[in-house]
């Protein structure tokens, strides 16, 4: 049997996305600590992140509703296996705590990441409040990640 | 506003029977390996497992080239001279560097692999291609 | 509309690290395999249909290079690529080509090559202006879900083990598993790591390296290469919205998967699934979601998943045998999944599944799952 040979290669590639109007209106946003969701005419569902249609309805979205930054989690887990970022070829360290957070003002949730992790201090329910970075760039990750506040309700 | 990312993830190929054939000829034997197709006798360089023109599976290595036409070149600005080399020996052709001018770069003129000295088991074990030496 | 048939099928063994081939001499293994199993010549083929994600493969066009293990040079040949359910979205558009009347023989083939690249890495690479910042990978995402899902229906760490334990029990009866676990316990699955809470490494599906063909074939071809055709007598699929949080309470609402199956359901004649389906092959990258899978099949009402699993009812020896395969648990190169869920379903009414095999198989299910919520289904039966 011939000795096994295999090649190693990196993709290394870089795009240039450009975002559209609605990402604009939200980017500027959040670069003043304010979130803002797109609400349906049709359905009335208040989506976050914004995108240019409603998926159920198939209708352009416009009209622009403020969220808050604080809301409650309904959905959680710690993760505790390393995942390599695509992103950077580098390895994203565990544990660390994610969640859906349902922003008050907003229909959908939020996946996003958690400020703890231990599954003994987390439940469905509890309130959580965006931190944001000190540096705000107009991105979504200007939240750095969710503050557990209190007990749920 | 641009968003820009980008992708970094590493891939690890296997070659496989023909690939890691091919391969091991080139690093440890300095020769190139096709594979002829023992239903339709079409001679594939690099070899490969399955016959591109009737898809058997049932083919055996054969010794191709070191020379052999050049059928086609093209230079890119900054990156530097392919052409496509029809091996003595194979039915297609190979594409790969051409180590010489385009002065020197001459549809049908014979041309021959420059191996590396050091070689590890990858294509660019073959440096690029020759004008046929004492042509 | 022609009827169609699967008429063969065939897989690779699958397993951690396939390095002794490459990507399309892979490919050849699971195809060479269905087409003598369907007792047809390659020249018999009038198209191929491949199953991958570009992405997870790292290269450009992985159909390009890997056509020639699937005999697609000079025919019309197309990839379909939609994460989990590539597989069953890519037999379903053979069907669809079959059932035109426009092809009478087509070939599908999916294949996966985890070890050669980092699936999971590819599959947080979603959206880029937000996903790919807050990404968990397909496991943490599940493991959010999953914690909705109990809360809402009850089910426990206990039950979703009994399903992991089902898997790598049946798989040991399948040659082509990449997890044979004869012996497992429930006591092994909760002791095992806590990758993401609560799911534990053995309530995972397995990184694999394999590849699984089926054989499609109009009526009259079917009739005459096969003595039992396995016909499809219903395929539906469907497509969800981008973001994870649009989804309502995803494992327990799954919209997409049971309107797939109301719909195929209704055209194959099927009122009660428990009772009409003898066998069902269905989807479960992690145990917890077969659970929210025979909720939204409608094995059972809403809040009863933990007490099917509990009573034994999709076991070997139950009402409804569910993965006698194994299932993804036991084997999920991901590209290929799908294909392989088909091609399980098919050899139950092909009466070809060998030590798996289920007695008396007229009906089976065979369904395919993606991304946040994606869906597919088919019903074949020993009857048009």
């Amino acid at each position: 049997m011939n000795e096994r040979i295999s090649i190693t290669i990196e993709m290394a590639q870089s795009w240039g996305y450009a975002s559209g109007a609605a990402m604009e209106r939200f980017s500027a946003g959040l670069r003043e600590r304010r979130i803002e969701a797109l609400k349906c005419s049709g359905c009335g569902r208040r989506y976050l992140p914004p995108r240019p249609f409603c998926g159920n309805c198939h209708l352009e979205l416009d009209d622009w509703v403020a969220v808050a930054d604080e809301g409650s989690l309904e959905a959680w887990t710690v993760v505790n296996l390393p995942m390599l970022d695509g992103r950077t070829g580098e390895m994203r360290e565990a544990p660390y705590g994610m969640g859906l957070i349902r922003l008050d003002g907003a229909d959908t949730t939020l996946n996003h990441y958690l400020d703890v992790a231990d599954p003994e201090h987390l439940a469905i329910g509890l309130r959580v409040q965006a931190v944001w970075r000190d540096e705000l760039r107009g991105a979504m990750d200007d939240i750095l990640h969710f503050r557990v506040l209190t007990e749920g309700p | 506003m641009i968003r820009h990312e980008s992708i970094n993830i590493p891939f690890n190929y296997a070659a496989g029977q023909a690939g890691s054939a091919v391969l091991l000829a080139l690093r440890d034997e300095g020769r190139i390996l096709a594979a002829r197709c023992t239903a339709c006798d079409r001679v594939s360089a690099p070899a490969r497992a399955f016959c591109p023109a009737c898809g058997s599976g049932h083919v055996e290595y054969v010794e191709v080239g070191p020379g052999g036409e050049l059928l086609a070149w093209t230079e890119r600005p900054g990156k530097g001279m392919f052409g496509l080399v029809k091996l003595d020996g194979a039915s297609s052709a190979v594409l790969h560097r051409l180590l010489c001018s385009p002065e020197e770069a001459v549809v049908g003129r014979r041309f021959e692999a420059r191996f590396a000295t050091e070689r590890r088991g990858h294509i660019l074990d073959i440096e690029g291609f020759i004008p046929e030496q004492g042509e | 509309m022609t009827e169609v048939a699967v008429i063969g099928s065939g897989q690779t063994d699958h397993g951690r690290k396939r390095d002794d081939v490459s990507q399309p001499e892979l490919v050849r293994q699971a195809v060479a395999l269905a087409l003598a199993d369907a007792a047809i010549e390659p020249e018999r083929l009038d198209a191929v249909v491949i199953s991958n994600m570009e992405l997870f493969e790292g290269r450009a066009l992985p159909e390009l290079w890997l056509g020639e293990g699937a005999y697609a040079a000079r025919k019309p040949c197309l990839k379909v690529a939609t994460g989990g359910t590539s597989g069953t979205s890519s037999c379903i558009a053979g069907y669809h080509q079959v059932a035109s009347g426009l092809f009478d023989v087509v070939l599908v083939v999916g294949f996966e090559k985890h070890s050669e690249g980092h699936t999971q890495t590819g599959m947080a690479l979603t959206d880029p202006f937000w996903d790919r910042a807050v990404a968990a990978g397909a496991l943490g995402n599940f493991a959010l879900s999953i914690s909705q899902y109990m809360a809402e229906r009850g089910v426990t760490q206990e039950q979703a083990a009994r399903v992991a334990v089902k898997a790598r029990r049946n798989a040991a009866r399948n040659p082509h598993a990449h997890l044979q676990m004869p012996d497992i316990t429930v006591e092994e699955v909760l002791a095992s790591k806590l990758l993401a809470h609560p799911v534990h490494l053995l309530d995972m599906c397995p990184q694999s390296d394999g590849a699984a063909a089926i054989v499609l074939a109009g009526g009259q071809t079917a009739r005459r290469l096969c003595p039992r055709p396995a016909w499809i007598k219903a395929a539906e699929t469907r497509h969800e919205q981008p973001f994870i949080g649009d989804i309502d309470r995803r494992l327990a609402s799954m919209r997409t998967l049971r309107e797939a199956a109301r719909s195929t359901y209704a055209k194959a004649g099927i009122a009660d699934p428990l009772r009409d389906l003898d066998v069902a092959e269905i989807y479960e990258p992690v145990s917890y979601a077969e659970l929210a899978w025979y909720e939204a099949l409608g094995f059972c009402a809403d809040g009863e998943a933990g007490r099917l699993i509990d009573e034994g009812v999709t076991e070997m020896d139950g009402t409804l045998p569910v993965n006698p395969s194994g299932g993804v648990l036991s084997a999920n190169p991901v590209g290929a999944s799908g294909v392989i869920r088909v091609a399980e379903a098919a050899k139950q009414v092909l009466g070809r599944a060998g030590e798996h095999q289920v007695a008396g198989v007229e009906t089976a299910l065979a369904t395919g799952y993606g991304v946040y919520a994606w869906a597919d289904a088919l019903v074949l039966g020993a009857t048009p």
